[in-house]
This record gives C-alpha cells, structure tokens and sequence, in this order.
C-alpha cells in the first residue's frame, strides 16, 4: 500500500460521490430525530401546543396598546415562531452534540471516512426543516384564529434565516463549553428561560432601560426582527439583524477552536 | 510490508507518562494482540494510532500513512475499521440503519446483511439499538467495525461483556477476517482470547513492552520446565518421595519442577503402585501464558510503581 494509491482512490471517488454522501448523512439524521420521542415532543411539538393555547386564551381580543396596539396572537404568533427556531436550533443542538459527545458517539464518527463539515451540515439541514415546519404551523395556527399573514415575507425569510444560523453556531458553541451531558439540558435552559421572559417572548416588555440590555442580546433582536415584517408592516430590521450576525459570528468562533469530538480529552 | 510501525513512541499526560518509548510493529495479515493491565498504556497506544490522540515523541505507520496528519485522514480512515473500549451507538435507529448509514460513508463497504448474519445478530435487524442487551450492542459494536471492508481493524478489549459462545463466536469472526486479509490490532486482559486468537503477542506494563512473541514462546514459556503436581498420600513425608529434586508446596500440593517429565511421571506413579496408594489430583503442564503474563507485569510494575492513567472504559 503506497500513498499514492490512496490518492487515486481520493479522486476516483469525486463531487457527485459527496454530494450523494451527504444526502445519505441528511436522511439518517432526520431518521435519528424522528425517532427520538424526547427531541421530537420538546423541540417540535411544544411551540405548536403553545401558540394553540394562546390562540385559544386571546382568540377575538383586538389591538391593545399593551401588545403595542397589536393583538395578543398578533404579537405571539412572531414571538413562539422565533422560540420554536431556538428550540430547534439553540436548544437540541446543545443538547444532542453534548449527549452524543458523552456517549463516545461523536468519538466513532470522527473515526468513520464521513468529513466533519458533512457531519455539521448533517445536523444543520435537520435543523433548519424541524425549523421551517414549525414556523409554517403556527403561522398556519395563528391565521386560523384570525392573524393576518406577514406583509413582508423576504424580511421574514432573510430573519428566519440569519436567527437559525446564529442559534446554530450558539448551541455548537455552548455544547463546546459544557463539560458534562447531564448538565447540558439544565445549562441550555438555565440560559434560555429567563432571556425569553426578559426579551419579550411571552410578555411585551416596556421598560425603556431592559430593552436597551437585551436589544443586544440574541433572542430580543430575533423576536423584533420577525414582529417588524410579521406585524407591524415594517420591513428588514436592519439593526437587530446585525446583532444576530455578530452573535452568530461569536458562537462560530468559540465553536471552532472549542469542540471537541472525545468524551475525555487529554 | 508492515501494516503498523511505532518506533520509539511516547505519551504523557499531564505529569503522568503513559507510554514511555515503544517499538513494535505489525506485519500484513497477522493478527497482533497488545496484553497488559489497565493503565499499561494500551488503549493510549491504540488511540494514538487510530488519530484520536497526538504522540508527544516517535514515529508512528499506520498503511504506509502518519495518523496524525488529519488532511490525509479520510482516506486513511476508509480502509481502517475501529472497535473502541466503549459502546456507542445511537438508541434509536434499528441494526439495519445503523449498519446502513455507516456502510455509506465507505467506498466499497461490505453487504449489511451478511455482516449482520457473520456477527450473529441475524433476526435482530427490525430492533431498535436501545432494546438491545450489552453483549447484542458489542457485537453491532463489532459490525460496524468491520463494514467498511478495512485493511487493518483495530479492537479494544472487543469481547468484554460476551458469554463464552458469543466469545467463541467473536473470535471466529476475526480469524476470518485475518484468513481474508485484514491485518488485526488488538487489545485483551483475557490470556485466552490471545492464545486462541493471536499470532504474536507483546506484553505492556508501565508504558514499555516487556516482552514480545507468539503466544507459544513468550516470555520463554516453550523452554520452561514442566510442573508435576499432586496431594501427598495420607502417612508420607516429603522425604519418602522417590526423587532428587527438592519439591515446594504449592498449596496442599506438593509441586516438583522437572527437565523430563516423562522420567519424573513414572518414578513417582511407580512408587505410588508399588505403595498401593494414589497420587491424587495428579497433573503435568507447563507455565500458561497467564503465569507468564503475571510474572512479567508484576516485575514492571515493581520497576516503575507509578502507573498511567487509569483507563479502564467504565
């Protein structure tokens, strides 16, 4: 066996080949997910069941300037979509890479020919569907109980978007930094439940000095990136998506030269 | 051609060193098996070939490639398959899929259902990972090494946890796959499966090889004296025994070390006949290669009472 033989397999083997792998690494990730009647339930289903509760509690009430002078669902319906992202995003992906570094599974991959960026795609792409089928739900909810469609769906896309790849790179990030798997759905949570209160997810904030704080928080430029195109006819939120992009920049950084693929590193 | 060469590797961790300079190598085709007790430095030897861990000192082969060089790494990694110390596998797909996808992360994989049928799994393919019992996932453990179609396959402790048949069962599958070609790397406590299995055995203690060979002559265990043992008869001294060697007591055993058994043997049952007594519990063999395994790492382990780092899986 030379070296030179090892090359020629390498170039036999092409783009289409990779591209075939990937797609093959994408199915068996969606496969894993589904199966998991832990992940699905939390990161799936609980949006769902959430903005269904709130239709049904604010169902007919109209404008109030409590919400802005938008309705309660009008207001709820952007908001519990931006959770059901952090959810799919931030939440599982913490969880599930910290889980599976634990269980020496990410071990075994990285011992497998698979490339890790296909991997990360892998887990990626899954991210994004269980993200788009959620926020497709509730919009579908929410105009069912009578709540306008978005007026500026391009801001919508291009938020959408921008938020999954910054709650992407910050559960990478996080599951870099926890050290043990049993704490990781505590860290997650104990990081997440209090910035959604404070940023506006479950209830408007209007206290002029909290929103200066936490409009440069990740999970506040979210929600007003999405109410912006959703609600209140506006239009690309330029200043909140640029705090999203730094945020997503900080967590690709630390995620880059933190993770780690073995259980007990030297 | 060698399928493994390490030269002068070494391996600390923190103030601890691990693998303090050793050399073997691993010839095309042979099945090699790495003894030695926990903390030895077995599984850090093993993981440093495998790419999972850098080497602070030494050279290090493996097909022809440096492991540590991850921008070759894929390729390298497509004809190497892996069985490490602990199980991991995901609990929710079915042996099939878990089969399945890592079959086509390889370019030329081997046919999932025959592999399933060769680790004795056939009839398990619909089940759920997570339904599995330890001995069941060990052995998908040992599928999924195997599925690749490698060149060389390393196994860490691989039959831990296995009743005697699926050991027996086990050890079948890798001498197959040595007699189809595969160069095998592996590490063991259990002195049987090196015998049954290996063709040549190194013995690690303390981070140092302290003795290499074939399972037959390691340690100079084909040249050692026979060993007569049997329960002195009821009313005999020791000084009645027809024989000029001085015998010990091994036990309640009286132990006599001999150069000819042959002619010991029947001294001894010629005397017992012409007494009209019986010499029980009488048996001859020669050192196993688990006294030799013991004598060897007990020596290292005086010479060096610092140990590695305890790795022992969980």
């Amino acid at each position: 066996m030379s070296t030179a033989v090892i090359h020629a397999d390498q170039a036999q083997r092409g783009r289409r080949g990779d591209l075939a792998l990937l797609w093959h690494q994408i199915r068996y990730e969606q496969l894993s997910f589904w199966r998991n009647p832990q992940s699905a339930f939390f990161t799936f289903v609980f949006p769902v069941v959430i903005v269904t509760v709130f239709g049904a509690l604010f169902n007919g009430a109209s404008g109030d300037s409590y919400f802005y002078g938008l309705s309660a669902l009008q207001y709820y319906v952007p908001t519990i979509a931006a959770l059901s992202v952090l959810g799919a995003c931030y939440s599982q992906l913490a969880i599930v890479l910290a889980t599976r570094r634990q269980d020496g599974i990410l071990k075994r991959v990285r011992a497998t020919p698979l490339p890790a960026w296909m991997y990360f795609v892998g887990l990626l792409a899954h991210c994004i569907v269980v993200s788009v089928i959620d926020v497709a739900l509730i919009v579908a909810i929410g105009s069912v109980f009578g709540v306008p469609l978005p007026t500026h769906w391009a801001a919508v896309a291009l938020a959408l978007v921008l938020g999954a790849a910054c709650f992407c790179a910050l559960g990478v990030a996080v599951a870099s930094l926890i050290r043990n798997a049993e704490a990781a759905p505590a860290v997650v949570q104990f990081v997440l439940f209090p910035l959604l209160f404070v940023s506006g997810t479950y209830m408007p904030i209007h206290s002029a000095a909290l929103t200066r704080v936490t409009g440069l928080l990740p999970v506040r430029p979210f929600n007003q990136a999405l109410l912006g195109p959703f609600a209140e006819h506006g239009g690309f939120a330029w200043g909140d998506l640029g705090v999203l992009l730094v945020w997503g920049a900080v967590g690709s950084l630390v995620a880059i030269r933190r993770f780690r693929w073995d259980p007990r590193p030297e | 051609m060698n399928a493994v060469v390490v030269s002068g590797l070494r391996k600390s961790y923190a103030a601890v060193e691990a693998v303090r300079g050793i050399d073997f190598t691993v010839a095309q085709g042979e099945i090699f098996a790495l003894l030695g007790p926990n903390g030895a430095g077995k599984t850090t030897t093993l993981e440093i070939l495998e790419g999972f861990r850098n080497r602070d000192a030494g050279r290090v082969e493996v097909l022809g490639c440096d492991p540590s060089d991850r921008g070759r790494g894929r390729a390298l990694r497509e004809q190497i398959g892996l069985v490490l110390q602990d199980i991991a596998v995901e609990p929710y797909l079915t042996v099939r899929e878990t089969l399945a996808r890592n079959a086509g992360y390889y370019p030329a994989p081997r046919d999932v259902g025959e592999v399933i049928g060769l680790v004795g799994l056939a009839g398990l393919e619909r089940r759920k990972v997570r339904s599995l019992s330890g001995g069941q996932k060990r052995r998908l453990d040992l599928a999924l090494g195997m599925i690749g179609g490698p060149r060389l396959l390393f196994l860490d402790e691989p039959t831990t946890g296995f009743d005697p048949t699926a050991r027996r069962g086990a050890w079948q599958v890798v001498r197959d796959l040595r007699d189809a070609g595969t160069t095998i790397l592996l590490t063991t406590h259990y002195m049987e499966e090196a015998q049954e299995l290996a063709d040549r055995v190194a013995v690690i203690a303390g981070g140092r090889i302290v003795a290499e060979g074939t399972p037959a002559t390691l340690g100079g265990r084909d040249m050692a004296r026979a060993r007569v043992r049997f329960a002195l008869p009821e009313g005999c001294a020791i000084g009645d025994l027809p024989i000029e060697v001085a015998p010990s007591v091994d036990g309640c055993l009286i132990s006599i070390e001999s150069d000819e058994p042959t002619k010991t043997l029947h001294q001894l049952t010629d005397w017992a006949l012409n007494r009209g007594t019986a010499l029980e519990q009488l048996t001859v063999d020669r050192p196993s290669l688990e006294d030799i395994y013991l004598q060897l790492t007990e020596v290292a382990e005086q010479k060096s009472p610092e140990r590695g780092e305890e790795r022992t899986g969980r």
